[in-house]
């Protein structure tokens, strides 16, 4: 997931951008976003396994670290809801709800972004190091 | 009180703030209402192909890529001196009316909804989608996700994809309509119909006759006269995708009605210290603060303000429920900025009925989508409605297109100063000195801002962590005495 135009917000495409070349297995479905909430839900419905690729912004956090965060982590940003939309672990409680096939498990890679709001295709540094970093940590994830 | 002045560097990016400022006696002295600011967009445009610009700026928002993509197709047009055919501009009606379903359907239920279903009390945790489906039913919750599918589809149908779609060309669109197509649309458009006159009634049924409802409806501390803009078709009736702007003053008079190209004439930005967003006002009537009246050039662009801006609807359902709306409400124009959530509804109607008949329109499946442009850009101006105002996007280029200059008013900026007043006033009304601030008086205070559903362009992750929107409150010391984090 992310934003091409928005520097670091981009990394999650970036990172994917590669996995396609690296990932030859006929299960894997790997796919490019800028959407969030709801909108995210259409496209989740019917996989068993979900891996979210996304920038993220946490207090005292440093840029270019990276988070590996479950369902566990979702629980706490209940109430974290966008201005126009719902916050992730709400859309999959209510894809589940309306008798949705939800994946069984999901997992997001979250590389700590440090400029999300000034226009720019690059990354910022320490975020493009990351990149190939969390690429390995996905492929890990798939194997 | 003491005097605090706010650093802007201070602001916290990424998501929205409001701070309010309490005095020695606990009143509420000031607010501000911050949204994050997305720098650099022109120097990041310039040297660009003007005809990339659909498909770069439909990027800058996760929520609305298709009212930055319609906006940059017109001002294309604008650009290239070029008019597309007939059927052309009918196909990205057709789209644009789709997407005005699916943004609007989603505010409704995810954004407004939860604050009249579940109650402004209600903990924060059950006030989403999944407490208005757990009273309202599931089979409503049914019907949102269909309605947005559906309409996706449409969107897919003519872009290529759901999100992104690559659809407007200068002179035109890439893409037209089959007669199965079109058969697929007419159907989805009836649907579409079926589900808004449903969602009217669901807010007839939970908030017009719940007289607490009402009167927080049409209580004073939602309440702000201001000048109401929103693009007009011909008829002065509303229209998201082309037209005039219209301006209509306080009292509901016609104010000034503009040309996209003509829009610097009547707009102007004002700089405060404390944001780097630029207020957009009346350059003709001036700017007087954060202040409501006739002689503040103040002015609101939301789906209430276009219902205000306008003489009426283009059909015969919504015109209906716009009659029914005014004469409910006492009369043009309404002030209450919590009946912009009725006026959403409206259009939804409004939205879903233009689309059907589009989808019969003799013409929708025509092979004539393209007028190739021959004369050489310089300068274009493209404004549509986006669901939540009037968007403006204003290249200049050299002869081979190439962008020098590239300048967006985006809908939310429209708003910030009436966001602000709004904040500001409702703050005022519910915080008193000895009166406990509670979590339901606060979200009492973001009712205020959430008809106008602010973008904040860059808000398209909701991962743990990021809080799009806080509340602060800060004593006559500078002490946090409470603080909110959405």
């Amino acid at each position: 997931m992310g934003n091409p135009l928005l520097c670091d917000d981009g990394v999650g495409l970036r990172v994917v951008a590669e996995l396609k070349d690296r990932v030859d297995q006929p299960e894997v479905m790997i796919m490019e976003t800028g959407i969030a909430g709801l909108a995210l839900l259409d496209l989740l419905v019917g996989y068993d396994r979900a891996i979210i690729i996304d920038a993220i912004q946490t207090v005292g956090g440093k840029a270019g670290h990276i988070y590996r965060l479950d369902t566990k982590a979702f629980d706490a940003a209940r109430h974290v809801v966008s201005p126009h939309d719902i916050d992730f672990t709400t859309a999959l409680e209510f894809g589940k709800k309306l008798g949705l096939s939800m994946p069984k498990q999901i997992i997001i890679f979250a590389v700590e972004a440090s400029d999300v709001t000034t226009f720019s295709e690059e990354c910022t540094p320490e975020v493009k190091q990351a990149v190939p970093v969390c690429i390995e940590m996905v492929l890990r994830e798939l194997n | 009180m003491k005097k605090i002045t706010i650093d802007p560097i201070t602001r916290l990016e990424g998501h929205g703030k409001i701070e309010i400022f309490l005095n020695d006696a606990g009143e509420v002295e000031n607010t501000y209402f911050q949204v994050p600011e997305l720098r650099g967009f022109e120097k990041f445009a310039e040297g660009r192909l003007a005809e990339d610009m659909p498909q770069i700026t439909q990027r800058i928002c996760g929520v609305c890529p298709e009212a930055h993509h319609a906006a940059s197709a017109k001002c294309l047009d604008d650009l290239f001196h070029v008019d597309p055919p007939s059927p052309a501009k009918k196909l990205r009606e057709l789209f644009y009316s789709s997407f005005f379903v699916t943004d609007h359907t989603t505010h409704f239920y995810i954004l407004a909804g939860p604050d009249f279903v579940m109650g402004p009390e209600a903990p924060v945790a059950e006030r989403n989608i999944l407490g208005v489906i757990a009273k309202v039913g599931l089979e409503l919750g049914g019907a949102v996700i269909n309605t947005r599918m559906k309409n996706h589809r449409i969107i897919h149908m003519l872009g290529g994809r759901a999100v992104h779609p690559v659809f407007g060309l200068p002179g035109g669109v890439s893409k037209g309509l089959n007669e199965d197509e079109r058969k697929e649309v007419e159907q989805i458009a009836k649907d579409s119909v079926e589900f808004a006159k449903l969602s009217l009634k669901v807010f007839d049924d939970i908030v017009l006759k719940n007289k607490e409802y009402l009167d927080m409806v049409l209580s004073d501390a939602y309440t702000h006269r201001t000048y109401y803009m929103g693009l007009v078709d011909e008829k002065n009736r509303v229209n998201f995708y082309d037209g005039k702007v219209r301006v209509v003053d306080p009292d509901g008079k016609e104010f000034v009605k503009y040309a996209p190209r003509e829009y610097l004439e009547h707009i102007a930005e004002h700089v405060e210290p404390w944001t780097y967003v630029k207020m957009p006002y009346l350059k003709k009537v001036g700017w007087k603060g954060f202040v409501d009246g006739k002689d503040s050039g103040v002015f609101r662009s939301t789906p209430l303000s276009r219902l205000n801006a306008a003489d009426g609807m283009a059909t015969p359902l919504a015109q209906a429920e716009y009659e029914r709306f005014y004469s409910t409400l006492g009369g043009k124009p309404v002030h209450q900025t919590l009946a912009t959530h009725w006026a959403r509804l409206v259009e939804l109607l409004y939205a879903a009925e233009r689309l059907h008949e589009l989808s019969k329109d003799p013409e929708i499946t025509s092979p004539n989508i393209r007028t190739i442009p021959t004369a050489k850009p310089d300068e274009g101006v493209g404004i549509v409605e986006a669901p939540r105002g009037t968007l403006t996007h204003h290249y200049i280029t050299d002869e081979n297109g190439i962008i020098k200059k590239a300048n967006l008013i985006v809908a939310t900026v429209n708003n910030v100063p009436a966001i602000s007043m709004s904040v500001k006033k409702a703050a005022q009304a519910l915080i008193k000195p000895g009166k406990k601030i509670t979590e339901g008086l606060l979200n009492r205070i973001e009712m205020a801002w959430r008809p106008y559903d602010p973008c904040f362009g860059c808000a398209t992750h909701t991962l743990p962590g990021q809080a799009p929107m806080e509340i602060v409150i800060y004593n006559s010391r500078g002490e946090v005495v409470k603080r909110l984090n959405r």
